[in-house]
Formats: C-alpha cells, sequence, structure tokens
C-alpha cells in the first residue's frame, strides 16, 4: 500500500494535466505567434485564436486544475492585459520541475519551500535589472542607433541616486536607492545632460518599439492613442496612459492600413441614425447620460416588480393610451423642453424609443462604456442618470460634437462623437478586410496599449527577449552552487537551511530556460536544441568571469550584449538590432502567479467531485463515499 | 507499516452521489444490521479517515472541491469548507459529519483533530475485537481521565496564557494560520498575519467600561491582486464604496461629528412584500410614483435634519440618491446584512425598518470622522467612531482568489480562537505533543488503576488493557498524522513530547535528533530517550517541562477548542460503535 502511494504521489496527476494544458499555449509565446484554430466537433463552430486567453476562453474545461488555470489567466488578464502567456508557460514548466523533485524523493514541503525562495531570487533580479523610463533611449541617435552594448543609453535620473553613493556604484550596485536601478559606465556622461530636478520624459516611440515584440502596426496605434490622449490632457511628455479611456471600433471590410486613431469616441450607426447625425454635425449639442438602459419597461438593478398587482379600470381608461406609449411621449417632451440632441446609453435603447427619437431628430447611442459616460460627464457637466425622467436642466451635460467620419457601406457608418477636450477620449479605429482576423488584432493592440500603460506607470521596464529570464537563470544556478553542509536535522529548526535548494533552484532555472529556447524556436531560426546550445552556451561563457560583486554589473551589461546579439540572431540578416524590453510588474505577476498556480497544485492530493452519479463514478473509477 | 497515513493519489477522484428521486413503486427499506462489521461501510469511513487526516497541519495535503459539471474550484484543507462539500448516501458517514460539523461552528478550530480522532477510535474499537458495551464503557472513562487532567493547575501539556505580553496570543494565531497551507504564505507573511490578527483581537475587546461588556467585532474586507504584507488592521469600519460616486476628495468631509441614518429597508422604490394577496390599482395611478414621493419625503427630513452620511442595507431608488447627493450627503447603498451589525454598534444607529413614518430622532447615529482608503481596485471609506468603539476592520489582501478565501476562513478562525481564551486564559502545547503527553498519562494512569477500574467498569482485565490500548493508539495516531512525506515519528521518554525525523535522515539515529520537539518547548539532547511513537514502550509519568525555562512554546492550540473536540470526537465514535442497525428508507 505504501509502495503504491508513493509511485502516484510521484506521478502527480494535476501537476501534468497542468503542464499538459500549458503545453498547448506553446506557439504563442514570443513576437512570432502563430494561429490555433479551435474547432467544436457537435456543433461545427470554430475559432481562430492567437493569444493564451482567448484559447482557454473557448475551451470548456471541466477539470479541476483546467478551471484554476482559466480562473487565474481570467485574472491576471483583466488587470494586466498581456503576459498570461508566460504566466502559462512557466506554470507548465515549474510544474515539470516540481514532478522532477517529487520522482528524485524530494518531499512536498521543501519544493514548496525552495520554489518560493527561488521566486524570490527571481523577483529580486527584476528589481536589480530593472531600467528605469526616465530618459531612456535619448542616447540613441548619439551612438547610431546600433546594438551597442550600453545602447539603450541607461542613464539615470539623478533622483535615483544619492550623491554619496555615486561614487561607488558604477561598479557595485546601488543598493541604498528605493529601486535598484542597472547602471552602466555612461552614467557619467549622462550625469552633466540630466536636468536635476525635473525628470526627463520618456522618449515614448523608443519605448513603444522595444515593447512592441513584433505588434509595429498594433503599438504604432498605441502610440498614436497615447499622443492624442496626452494632447488633450496637456501633458508634454505623454507620460500616462489611461487605457479606460482608450476605446475600440472594429470596421471589417477595409484593408488594415486604413486602420486609425480618432480622438472622440467612434461609433457604428445604421443609416437612418446617421442621417440624423448628418444634420447635426459640426455644432455644440446638449447631451443626456443613461446609466441603465432607455425603455419604459427598464427599472433599476435591485427594483423588485410587484407580484400581486391588478389593474382596476373602469372604461373610460380603454380610450387612453398605453403607459409605454404615455411614458415615450413624456420623455420625448422632456428631452426637447432640454434641448437634448444626443443621448449616450449605457445599457440597450427600445427600438421605438431610437425611432421616435430619431423622428425628433435626437441621436441615441447605445452601449456607451462606463468610462466613456464618466468622461462625457467630465466634458460636459452632464450628470449620469438611471432614468430619462430623472433628466433636469441641471443634468444635461453641454458642448457634445458629433460628426460623420466615414461611410462605410450601406448599413453602416461610423459616426464620431466627442465632447470639449474629450476628456482624453480616443478610439482606435481596427479595420481588415478578413473578419476573423479582426479579433485578433484588437487583441493585439489591447496588449500593446497594455505594455506601454504598464510601462509609464510602473516607470521602470525590464530587459527583454529573454535577458532578465537568463539573468535569473544565472542567479539562481549561482545560488544553487552554494551547497550547504548541513545535514538534516531532525525538526526543521527556523532558518535551517534547505538541503535541497540547490537541485530545486537548478529545475526552476531549467524551467525559464525552457521558456526562453521555445520563445527561440518560434522566431523559426532555432531548433529546440540548438536554441538550447545557445543557452548553455552563453551561460557557461558567463560564468567564467561570475565571481566578486563587483563584477556584477559588468556581467549584467555582459549579459545585455549577448542578449543584444539573441535578436539580432533571430532578426532577418541586414536589419539593425534594435533594444527589446518587457514590462516589471506584469513579468513579476506573471511569474508569482505562475509558482502560486504549482504551488496549490502540488500540495493538493485529491478531488473532492460533487453531484456525481453513481454511474459515471463507476466509469471514470471514482471512489464513491 | 511505517507510515499510516498515505496519500489519496489525485488520481482517485472522490465523489459523493447523490440519490436521485424516481418515479417507482415503493422498496421496502434497508436495514443494516451491525453496520461497522458491513466492509463497505467501513471502506467508506477509511476513506473518510485518510480523506480528511491527510489535510492535517502545516504540510497537510490540499483538496480541489468542484461539482461534476465544471464551475468553480475550491483549494482547501479547512474542515469547515471541506465538510460541507461531503454529502454522502451513507448515514454512518452523514452522522461524523455533521458531528464534526457542529464542533466546528461553536469552536471554529480543532475539527480535522476531532474527526481524525473518532474515526480512528472507530477503527481501533472494531480491530481489537472488543464488545460494543465495553469499548463504549472504557473510552468515556479514558476520556473522563483525560479532561480531568487537562483541567489539573499542574497539567503537563497546558500553557497559562500571558496577556501581559503579546507573545503567546501571536503564538497562538501563528499555529492556526499556519497550519493551512493554501493561503501559501511566506514565513514573513504568516507572522505579519499572526500579528494583524493579534491586534484585531485586541481592538475588539472594550477597555474601561463600567457596566457590563459587549466585546466589539472584527469585519473582514479583502482586496485580491495585493501583496499579503498590504493587509491592514484599522479601528472603525472600512466600507467597499468602489465605483459608487463619493465625494473624491476628503474636503467635503469635515471631521465634526457627523449625522448617520441606516435603513434595513429596501428603499429601491418598489412594493412592500404583499404575500399572497392581490392589490388592486385603478388604472391611471402609478404606484411607482407614489412610492417614489413617499421616498423622496424621507429624504427631505434626511436633508432637514442634516444627515451627512445616509446608508442603506439593500437598494437606494436612483432618484433618492440623486436627490440627496445633490444635497450634499454621503450615499451609502448595498450595504449587506453582515455589516449592519457593526455599522450599528459603531455609530449608535438604529436600522430603519419601515417607509411608512417619519424618521424618530433616536434612530439617527453619529460617526466621528470620514476618510477615503484606496486599497489596489478598491475604495474604501473609512468610519471612525464617535467615542470608543471596540470595531475594527481587518483588510485581508492576497494575490489570487483561491488563497484569498481560504486566507479569510482562517483568520475569523484566529479570531474565534482568540476570544475563546477569555473564557478560558489557557493554551495546549501543539506539534502533536499534547497528544502523545496525554497517551503517555492516560497509560500511566490507568497502568495503576487496572483491577479497580475493570471491576468497575465489568469487564476483564485484558479488555481493559486492549481497551487502553486502543485509545492512546488513537489519540498517538493523530499525532503521527500531522506528518506526511514519509517521516517517523517519536516520542521522548521524559516529557512524552511528540518528535519527528524527516524520511531521508537514516532511520533508527535517534541519537541524532538535536532539534525541537512538535510544540519547541523541550530540546533534543544527547542524554534524552526516544522511542518510535508506534512501538511499545514501559508506561512512564510524563514530567512537566520545567515551568521557569525561558523557552516559549513555539506552537500552541486552542485550549478550549481541543478539550471540547476531544470530547465530540470520543463521543462520536461512541455513538458510532452503539449503532446497531441502518434502516433507510431507500424511495
Amino acid at each position: 500500500m505504501l509502495g503504491s502511494t508513493v509511485i502516484n504521489h510521484r506521478q502527480h496527476v494535476g501537476l501534468q494535466e497542468l503542464s499538459a494544458l500549458a503545453g498547448v499555449t506553446h506557439s504563442f509565446l514570443g513576437p512570432d505567434k502563430t494561429y490555433k484554430f479551435i474547432q467544436d466537433d457537435a456543433s461545427g463552430e470554430s475559432a481562430l485564436v492567437r493569444s493564451c486567453f482567448r484559447l482557454f476562453e473557448n475551451l470548456e474545461l471541466t477539470c479541476a486544475v483546467g478551471q484554476l488555470v482559466h480562473e487565474t489567466i481570467q485574472a491576471h488578464q483583466r488587470v494586466y492585459g498581456t503576459g498570461s502567456g508566460c504566466l502559462l508557460f512557466l506554470a507548465g514548466a515549474w510544474s515539470r520541475a516540481a514532478v522532477e523533485c517529487l520522482q528524485r524523493g524530494i518531499s512536498v514541503p521543501h519544493v514548496v519551500a525552495a520554489m518560493s525562495e527561488a521566486i524570490e531570487v527571481c523577483e529580486d533580479v527584476c528589481r536589480i535589472c530593472s531600467i528605469s523610463i526616465e530618459g531612456l533611449g535619448a542616447t540613441q541617435s548619439e551612438e547610431g542607433g546600433a546594438a551597442t552594448p550600453h545602447g539603450s543609453g541607461l542613464q539615470l535620473s539623478k533622483k535615483s541616486v544619492p550623491r554619496a553613493s555615486r561614487a561607488s556604484c558604477h561598479k557595485t550596485l546601488n543598493i541604498s536607492g528605493q529601486r535598484k536601478i542597472k547602471l552602466s559606465r555612461h552614467f557619467y556622461e549622462a550625469e552633466a545632460k540630466t536636468q536635476p530636478d525635473q525628470p526627463e520624459p520618456p522618449n515614448i516611440t523608443y519605448l513603444a518599439d522595444a515593447l512592441s515584440h513584433g505588434c509595429v502596426d498594433a503599438m504604432n496605434l498605441a502610440v498614436e492613442a497615447n499622443r492624442l490622449q496626452s494632447k488633450d490632457n496637456q501633458d508634454v511628455g505623454c507620460s500616462t496612459f489611461d487605457v479606460t479611456k482608450v476605446l475600440t471600433c472594429v470596421v471589417p471590410g477595409l484593408p488594415e492600413e486604413r486602420s486609425c486613431v480618432l480622438p472622440g469616441c467612434v461609433v457604428l450607426l445604421s443609416v437612418e441614425q446617421a442621417s440624423v447625425a448628418l444634420r447635426l454635425r459640426e455644432q455644440p449639442v446638449n447631451v443626456a447620460l443613461i446609466n441603465g438602459d432607455l425603455s419604459h419597461a427598464f427599472r433599476h438593478l435591485g427594483f423588485k416588480r410587484p407580484a400581486g398587482i391588478q389593474q382596476v379600470s373602469d372604461r373610460s381608461a380603454l380610450l387612453g393610451s398605453s403607459p409605454e406609449e404615455e411614458w415615450l411621449v413624456k420623455v420625448v417632451a422632456l428631452l426637447l423642453n432640454l434641448e437634448v440632441k444626443l443621448i449616450l446609453v449605457s445599457g440597450l435603447a427600445s427600438e421605438k424609443v431610437i425611432q421616435r427619437c430619431c423622428g425628433h431628430r435626437i441621436l441615441v447611442v447605445e452601449k456607451a462604456k462606463a468610462s466613456v459616460l464618466k468622461a462625457f460627464a467630465d466634458a460636459t457637466g452632464g450628470v449620469p442618470v438611471t432614468y430619462a425622467t430623472q433628466l433636469t436642466k441641471h443634468c444635461v451635460g453641454t458642448g457634445a460634437k458629433v460628426a460623420t467620419w466615414r461611410e462605410l457601406h450601406e448599413s453602416a457608418t461610423a459616426v464620431n462623437i466627442s465632447a470639449r477636450g474629450n476628456g482624453g477620449l480616443v478610439t482606435v479605429v481596427l479595420t481588415s478586410c478578413v473578419r476573423s482576423k479582426l479579433q485578433a488584432l484588437e487583441d493585439q493592440f489591447w496588449a500593446c496599449a497594455h505594455r506601454l500603460h504598464r510601462a509609464l506607470k510602473d516607470r521602470a521596464v525590464l530587459p527583454g527577449a529573454g535577458a532578465t529570464e537568463m539573468l535569473c537563470v544565472r542567479r539562481l544556478q549561482k545560488r544553487a552552487g552554494h551547497r550547504s553542509e548541513t545535514s538534516g536535522a531532525p525538526t526543521e529548526a527556523e532558518g535551517a537551511v534547505n538541503p535541497y535548494r540547490g537541485e530545486v533552484f537548478r529545475l526552476m532555472a531549467d524551467g525559464l530556460i525552457d521558456y526562453v529556447s521555445t520563445v527561440m524556436f518560434n522566431t523559426g531560426r532555432f531548433s529546440k536544441v540548438k536554441a538550447r546550445t545557445a543557452l548553455r552556451q552563453q551561460l557557461q561563457e558567463c560564468n567564467g568571469h561570475v565571481g566578486t560583486a563587483a563584477k556584477f554589473s559588468q556581467v549584467f551589461s555582459e549579459g545585455e550584449n549577448e542578449d543584444g546579439a539573441f535578436v539580432s540572431e533571430a532578426k532577418p540578416a541586414g536589419a539593425p538590432a534594435m533594444k527589446v524590453y518587457d514590462n516589471l510588474s506584469v513579468k513579476q505577476e506573471a511569474w508569482r502567479k505562475a509558482l502560486d498556480l504549482v504551488l496549490l497544485v502540488l500540495q493538493t492530493d485529491a478531488e473532492v467531485v460533487t453531484g456525481v452519479e453513481q454511474k459515471t463514478a463507476a466509469e471514470e473509477n471514482l471512489m464513491l463515499l | 507499516m511505517v507510515n499510516e497515513v498515505t496519500c489519496v493519489a489525485i488520481a482517485s477522484r472522490i465523489c459523493f452521489a447523490l440519490v436521485m428521486s424516481r418515479h417507482v413503486k415503493k422498496s421496502p427499506s434497508l436495514c443494516t444490521d451491525r453496520p461497522l462489521d458491513n466492509a463497505d461501510i467501513c471502506n467508506k469511513l477509511s476513506l473518510l479517515r485518510q480523506l480528511l487526516a491527510s489535510c492535517f497541519g502545516p504540510t497537510g495535503r490540499l483538496k480541489q472541491v468542484h461539482n461534476s459539471i465544471g464551475g468553480c474550484v475550491v483549494t482547501t484543507s479547512t474542515s469547515s469548507v471541506l465538510l460541507p462539500a461531503i454529502s454522502s448516501a451513507q448515514p454512518f458517514v452523514n452522522l461524523i459529519k455533521s458531528s464534526i460539523l457542529n464542533h466546528v461552528s461553536r469552536f471554529s478550530d480543532c475539527g480535522l483533530f476531532a474527526a481524525t480522532l473518532c474515526l480512528a477510535l472507530v477503527e481501533r474499537a472494531k480491530q481489537s475485537g472488543l464488545g460494543g458495551n465495553v469499548a463504549i464503557g472504557l473510552n468515556k472513562h479514558l476520556l473522563g481521565l483525560c479532561v480531568s487532567y487537562l483541567q489539573r493547575e499542574d497539567c503537563g501539556c497546558k500553557v497559562k496564557l500571558d496577556f501581559g505580553s503579546s507573545q503567546h496570543l501571536v503564538t497562538l494565531a501563528r499555529s492556526i494560520i499556519s497550519s493551512k497551507p493554501a493561503c501559501v504564505l511566506t514565513e514573513q507573511e504568516t507572522l505579519h498575519i499572526s500579528k494583524l490578527a493579534s491586534q484585531a483581537f485586541l481592538l475588539t475587546l472594550p477597555c474601561a467600561n463600567p457596566g457590563t461588556v459587549t466585546l466589539g467585532r472584527t469585519v473582514t474586507a479583502s482586496v485580491e491582486g495585493h501583496s499579503v504584507l498590504a493587509s491592514a488592521v484599522f479601528p472603525g469600519l472600512l466600507l467597499d464604496v468602489t465605483g459608487a460616486l463619493c465625494p473624491h476628495k476628503a474636503e467635503s468631509l469635515n471631521s465634526s461629528p457627523m449625522c448617520v441614518v441606516l435603513f434595513s429597508a429596501s428603499l429601491a422604490g418598489d412594493l412592500p412584500e404583499l404575500g399572497d394577496g392581490i392589490v388592486e390599482v385603478p388604472s391611471g395611478v402609478d404606484t411607482d410614483s407614489q412610492i417614489l414621493d413617499q421616498l423622496l419625503e424621507l429624504g427631505k427630513q434626511a436633508v432637514k435634519d442634516e444627515v451627512k452620511l445616509f446608508v442603506c442595507q439593500k437598494v437606494i431608488h436612483p432618484v433618492i440618491q440623486q436627490y440627496l447627493r445633490s444635497q450634499g450627503i454621503i450615499v451609502i447603498e448595498r450595504l449587506g446584512v453582515t455589516l449592519m451589525e457593526p455599522l450599528i454598534q459603531l455609530t449608535g444607529a438604529q436600522p430603519v425598518a419601515t417607509l411608512h413614518s417619519t424618521l424618530p430622532a433616536k434612530a439617527y447615529g453619529k460617526v466621528r470622522d470620514l476618510s477615503i482608503r484606496q486599497f489596489g481596485s478598491k475604495t474604501m471609506l473609512h468610519l471612525h467612531p464617535p467615542g470608543e468603539s471596540a470595531i475594527c476592520t481587518m483588510v485581508l489582501c492576497h494575490r489570487n482568489e483561491t488563497m484569498l478565501s481560504e486566507l479569510k476562513v482562517v483568520c475569523q478562525k484566529t479570531e474565534n480562537v482568540l476570544r475563546l481564551t477569555l473564557r478560558e486564559p489557557s493554551a495546549l502545547l501543539g506539534g502533536g505533543c499534547t497528544e502523545t503527553h496525554l497517551a503517555a498519562y492516560v497509560r500511566h494512569k490507568s497502568m495503576n488503576e487496572v483491577t479497580e477500574t475493570a471491576a468497575v467498569l465489568g469487564c476483564s482485565q485484558s479488555e481493559y488493557l486492549l481497551g487502553v490500548e486502543g485509545f492512546c493508539h488513537s489519540l498517538e495516531s493523530v499525532a503521527k498524522a500531522l506528518e506526511h512525506n514519509g517521516g517517523n515519528s517519536f516520542i521522548d521518554l521524559t516529557h512524552a513530547h511528540h518528535w519527528t525525523l524527516r524520511a531521508d535522515v537514516m532511520s533508527g539515529c535517534m541519537e541524532d535528533m538535536t532539534g525541537l520537539c512538535g510544540c519547541g518547548l523541550v530540546e533534543g539532547s544527547p542524554s534524552r530517550k526516544w522511542t518510535c511513537l508506534n512501538s511499545k514502550y514501559t508506561e512512564f509519568s510524563p514530567a512537566s517541562p520545567s515551568r521557569d525555562s525561558p523557552v516559549q512554546p513555539r506552537v500552541l492550540d486552542s485550549f478550549t477548542a481541543k478539550l471540547n473536540a476531544l470530547q465530540v470526537a470520543v463521543e462520536t465514535a461512541n455513538l458510532a460503535l452503539d449503532v446497531r442497525y441502518i434502516i433507510q428508507d431507500v424511495n
């Protein structure tokens, strides 16, 4: 009995499931992604996906681990908008590491402790090698744009380094600063140029290029959106990017080059409504903001419809009109009285309302996002209300504008509605001749927008193209080398060193190597084996002169050099190598979540399934309680 | 066999069938004679024991609870979460389950201890071949021995809690929090949460109030996607106002005491419950607008009475909200029933349950101060009490929902356990030391009174010895259940504390045990003698560790919860042993 338990334990099914799920998404890693078709055999429906979270959205996973993965990815995507592929890949790679640990007979608590320690090492590496975005890319032109070792011009704003520590900090790490920032010899040269008190505005174009990860077109749209938004907010340096105020409008049937960014909110309208819009163009109009549906039957959330109400009527009432008609008349009269010409509705508007409003040349726009309502409220002075009957002079906003942007085809016209200053609202119009590509294009744009937004929010980025991962690998392997000679104490005293730390660290590092080599493999220029060999070789070369702390910063720049080399190898010959950056907070969070998944599954030894019928239980080999 | 507690492989999914109702001819009732002789029932009990014992302690294994159609997955090792998910067709399983759940609902802690001990006792009693009545009588007697020993002043496994410093409280909290690995906390995070839990407990104690003392309470708010170390405790109440239209700046929140009104009735504008009756309304009469008018009257009165904070447990009609906000009042709707009581305690307001009368002056409450706090994506309105109040809010943050929900359960459990210390300011040594110590005591005590007691209980001496062995072995098996990684359990022959040796350390080298015992009170030394926990040892009177020793235990268990759990376990086991027939109506 004991034996069989151990065998089962060593082939932890949950971890294997996790690793198998992660395997599905290998081709979504890195700048060179491939599409996947998902086909439902039962309904014949299919979906074209190109990202990890879309894949999981389209799969119906009933197994517990699948559910857990889905929940984690959704939560990550909701907040970060990018990085779920990295999350899942590492969850898979590290779950294989955990299985390997179990097979080597390392006990679960030791694996948990060592893996938690390893992730702290990695997070520390991220902190150390994060690069402030201030002034990033400013010296690029001076250095001719080539991928020189310190090509990114890693000067620091003076604020982040106290004067006293500066003399030594080009050799050792900056210990005193709040965030540790990568340093280079160019620091001194840059010193004279930087303004001591004003943080230099980041070079958005350079930053965006480095964060585009192959989606150049999508990133250009994001940069343009940021530029327009910043212009609106009088933010000269484009130093923030509020993605909640960015909208996308998907237009099929136009070539992809026609994608563009417009200030305000672009919506597709029917011909009938478009004609109303046409009449309203180029004049400031009053706007009403409705938080809910615009219909007679709509009631606010939490309102219970009375059950036992009976209408008692005398004959004369039959001559009157229906309650809906009465409501409609009342609302339209109110709107006309307040001279409202534009209504933004967060929910839906009933067909009758739209038609009646059209007749009175009032434009109704449905499904407005909460951020749109808020931006319009801020820009026009309007107050969102739940019922149209609530509208008063005080609630109606002024100075909104309606303009026809483009007639697309007979049945749809794109109309731009805007307000004074727009409140930072911009719309990205995404076009494609291939309808099924639109979703992927939209996702790509949002990924780029979020990357830019995060970089500006973090005020720092990480060296990309696998550089950060390889630095973590090196650090983990170095730490793994320090084998502690203490024999196992009978009880885990506090501070006792985990005897398996080295082994676990090495396996975790292998997971990261796996990640980088898969990204390299996806470029199509490396075989898996060749990628791994290249990485191992590079590591060995570096290990030659890793030794003293004084050399550490030098190693970083060496690392950069080589990472530049990865990229240049991955690029078509002749093209100039370009710097690649990753997001700091996204990467840290994705790694943390990946490990959390592994640790939860690793420590789980049984599934408790409720609501199973006896018959299926027997088929699936379940134990019934 | 060295390791009794084995891990159920994840492949072996355990499930609980629901008996479907069918429209067939009534079948006769099913009667099971001597259910404990039934192999199926025994298998199920053993499965239940494995399932629960494998969750036990800081290195316990987690269970993924979900239903067969998909839906959310709960990852847990907490009995209060796991047990409600278990519904068996076997009444025997449900009997034990509901008994444990009842204990947990009252005492929060030691649910797994009770379940493991109870099932071990049943299993041992069956194996020993003792007659049901003999086993029951013996268990009762031995329980009595244990209980009276635990309540003695000089009990060797009890620690008097020192309220003069926070150390004992933090240790007690830490033992509970670190025993749930699904929280996925680092050492530092565990300590942080333990300190917060102790702090929250202390904040709920009213100070220097003459007359009857009412304990306050801790309200928990959770924030997903934030670091655990960002968790914090605040005196007063924090209400989630994320997304609600709230004053953005603190300037509108002046700091003189503000008038508060609190509604428990819905202000959504719908008709109150009609029951089954029918209301006839003449056409042309708009009931909605009439109710709205009435609500507006209430609003106007609130404005007249200078209410600054208007709170409703349920929904407030948007028109009323708009009106109140335009008058500079802060409006909070959908407070939820759980926050009503703390808010009443904090503000002294009386909840208004009807819309049909004017607001009485005594319904109004007060808050001293309001401020806005931001936690990740959540915006909270912080209400400071007008005077001394024992309400505090614990904001718990964690990286994901799974771990956060376990953390929430554990923190609530900790709060309850810390409260139990007010009833009985003691704690028991944790880490399995209480169990081994108690077993050694029972062995020693009962050996000295074999003849008399056997006669009193009406059994033979050998039966008596068999029963004692079964009882002690069951207690020790609970201590052993703490080890899930193939390690070996030992007992020292002076204090009878619990020791474990990792599986990869050469077994038998007991001389190598230089660390600490399970609770951390006794230190290993070459002069100490150990024996394997499942080996026979000559009984001895376990010594109490020196009281003056500066060494403090590292693991403590709740005295009140564990004492009750011990009683529940033995009594439930006795009840199970006493069942002669199970009669099941299978229709």
